[in-house]
């Protein structure tokens, strides 16, 4: 007998569950790789599209007749809204830039540590070197 | 004495079951009540934001950096801090420490303004301004780019069509390229039964949760056996640490952009033009053997949404005389921030970059 085969209750269930998973994913893949399984499933998605279409076209004209926005003009707005929060953000940082360009003096900006590191290969010649 | 030993082996063994079980408990009531994981926390700095692309600078921690600066360039159905998943797990982190100066150009969701774009847009514009950007950072020409899964795609693309451009070094990990082995996606996106163009054209941006089911699907045990996996190990405070953060990541995806997805389908997964060398994007062809940069693909053996099969082909495809695969044990994502990754991957990317970067 080998060392490594699960001997505690929870070694035993761990290998279990391994099992349980392979087994389950084994056997699905199996299912899901027919060409029956894939023409089934892009045909439920093509229905559930096709619906959504109609749907959303009539309840837009509905909305539309009734004066009131649609799911869209509502998802436009609040894109609207963060690209010009967005913008606001950006113009907040060009100006702390431009104050702090004419505070340079007081505040100059960090400089980086400096570009020089050497590869480990030439590191370790110096070394041997020394 | 045997027989005491033995008695006290049980004896300890009978301990330790009751007192995880006391623990599972315990700290399964505050797993439950936990809000979501502290993820990304590395220091960084927003230097570039447009619409779907973020382009982030890690704060550097060495004393001396690199010359050569480092973009990852993360896929694009999922958020970037895969790379910065904990302190201790975090590949940028690692790179840090070792003397590089990290960037990262992370995605947002797209708007539905942005639902045009496409493959040229991210090759031709994004990935280009992002390296201005870090040039005029850096006060350096030179880049090297690290690109995970369909960012590495991305990456060969940019690279093949910018042949005179500023990469000096080019890391893949993961990234696919005989998009006809791609095992069940190959399948379920079949021409014959995936209308993409309805989809696209209904939808507008391709939702996220559209790609993660995808995905999910590929290994439909792998959540629950997870979520068993980590009952059992709710004693272990690492353990659950680990599993919250992987499991917010893996839980996040990002949607596309509808004209990409239509591109990556058609000239990808239906036509395998990059493969077949056929690639054009914004009238450049997008041959893989114009690239002659040096190269390092990371590939995963049980990858199971990048087949090695679907990876394997880059370095054959590729003109450059200075060429390196690591093939390592690990999936998909463990391959980025899994113990294999700590202690194999990592590391040779860091020596394989570090004799690159001077």
């Amino acid at each position: 007998m080998s060392d490594d085969k699960a001997t505690t209750p929870t070694e035993l269930f761990q290998e279990w569950v391994t099992q349980w998973e392979r087994s389950v994913d084994s056997f699905s893949n199996k299912l899901m790789g027919t060409d029956e399984f894939t023409r089934a499933i892009n045909s439920v998605q093509n229905t559930q599209l096709q619906m959504q279409k109609v749907f959303g076209d009539m309840m837009a004209k509905h909305l539309a007749n009734i004066n009131m926005p649609s799911r869209e003009d509502i998802l436009r707005l609040e894109e609207d809204f963060q690209e010009m929060n967005a913008r606001l953000a950006r113009m907040e940082v060009q100006l702390e830039k431009i104050s702090g360009a004419t505070n340079a003096v007081k505040s100059p900006k960090p400089k980086g540590p400096p570009r020089t590191k050497k590869p480990p290969s030439a590191t370790k010649d110096t070394e041997a070197k020394h | 004495m045997t027989g005491n030993a033995g008695n006290s082996s049980i004896k300890d063994r009978v301990n330790q079951l009751v007192d995880r079980t006391v623990q599972r408990s315990r700290k399964g009531f505050d797993y439950v009540r936990a809000s979501k994981a502290s993820v990304g926390l590395t220091p960084k700095d927003l230097i570039y934001d447009k619409g779907t692309l973020q382009l982030y600078h890690y704060r550097p921690i060495a004393d001396e950096i690199y010359r050569v600066p480092i973009i990852i360039v993360m896929a694009t159905t999922n958020k970037g801090y895969l790379f910065d998943l904990l302190p201790g797990q975090s590949m940028v982190e690692f790179l840090l420490k070792n003397g590089y100066d990290v960037y990262m150009i992370d995605w947002n969701p797209p708007t539905s303004k942005e639902k045009h774009l496409g493959l040229a847009d991210y090759t031709q514009d994004f990935i280009p301004s992002c390296i201005e950007k870090v040039q005029a950072e850096t006060g350096e020409t030179d880049v090297s780019i690290l690109g995970y899964c369909m960012g590495g795609v991305l990456s060969v693309m940019y690279a093949a069509t910018h042949t005179d451009g500023p990469l000096k070094n080019l890391v893949c990990l993961t990234t696919p390229i005989n998009w006809h082995e791609m095992g069940l996606m190959t399948h379920w996106n079949d021409e014959r039964y995936f209308d993409v163009d309805r989809l696209v054209d209904t939808l507008g941006v391709i939702p996220g949760d559209f790609i993660g089911s995808s995905f999910e699907m590929l290994r439909p045990a792998q959540k629950i056996a997870s979520r068993v996996r980590v009952w059992e190990n709710m004693w272990n405070d690492e353990y659950v640490k680990s599993y919250r953060a992987f499991d917010r990541w893996g839980s996040e995806y990002v949607p596309l952009a509808g004209e990409y997805f239509r591109e990556t389908t058609k000239d990808l997964m239906w036509h395998n033009k990059l493969f077949r060398g056929e690639l054009e994007i914004a009238g450049k062809k997008a041959d893989l053997a114009n690239i002659t940069i040096p190269i390092m693909h990371t590939i995963a053996l049980h990858d199971h949404i990048v087949p090695p099969s679907a990876s394997k082909p880059l370095l054959d495809l590729v003109s450059s005389e200075d060429k390196e695969e690591l093939v390592l044990k690990g999936g998909h994502v463990s391959l980025i921030a899994g113990p294999n990754a700590v202690k194999r991957m990592w590391p040779s990317v860091n020596a394989w970059l570090g004799e690159r970067s001077s």
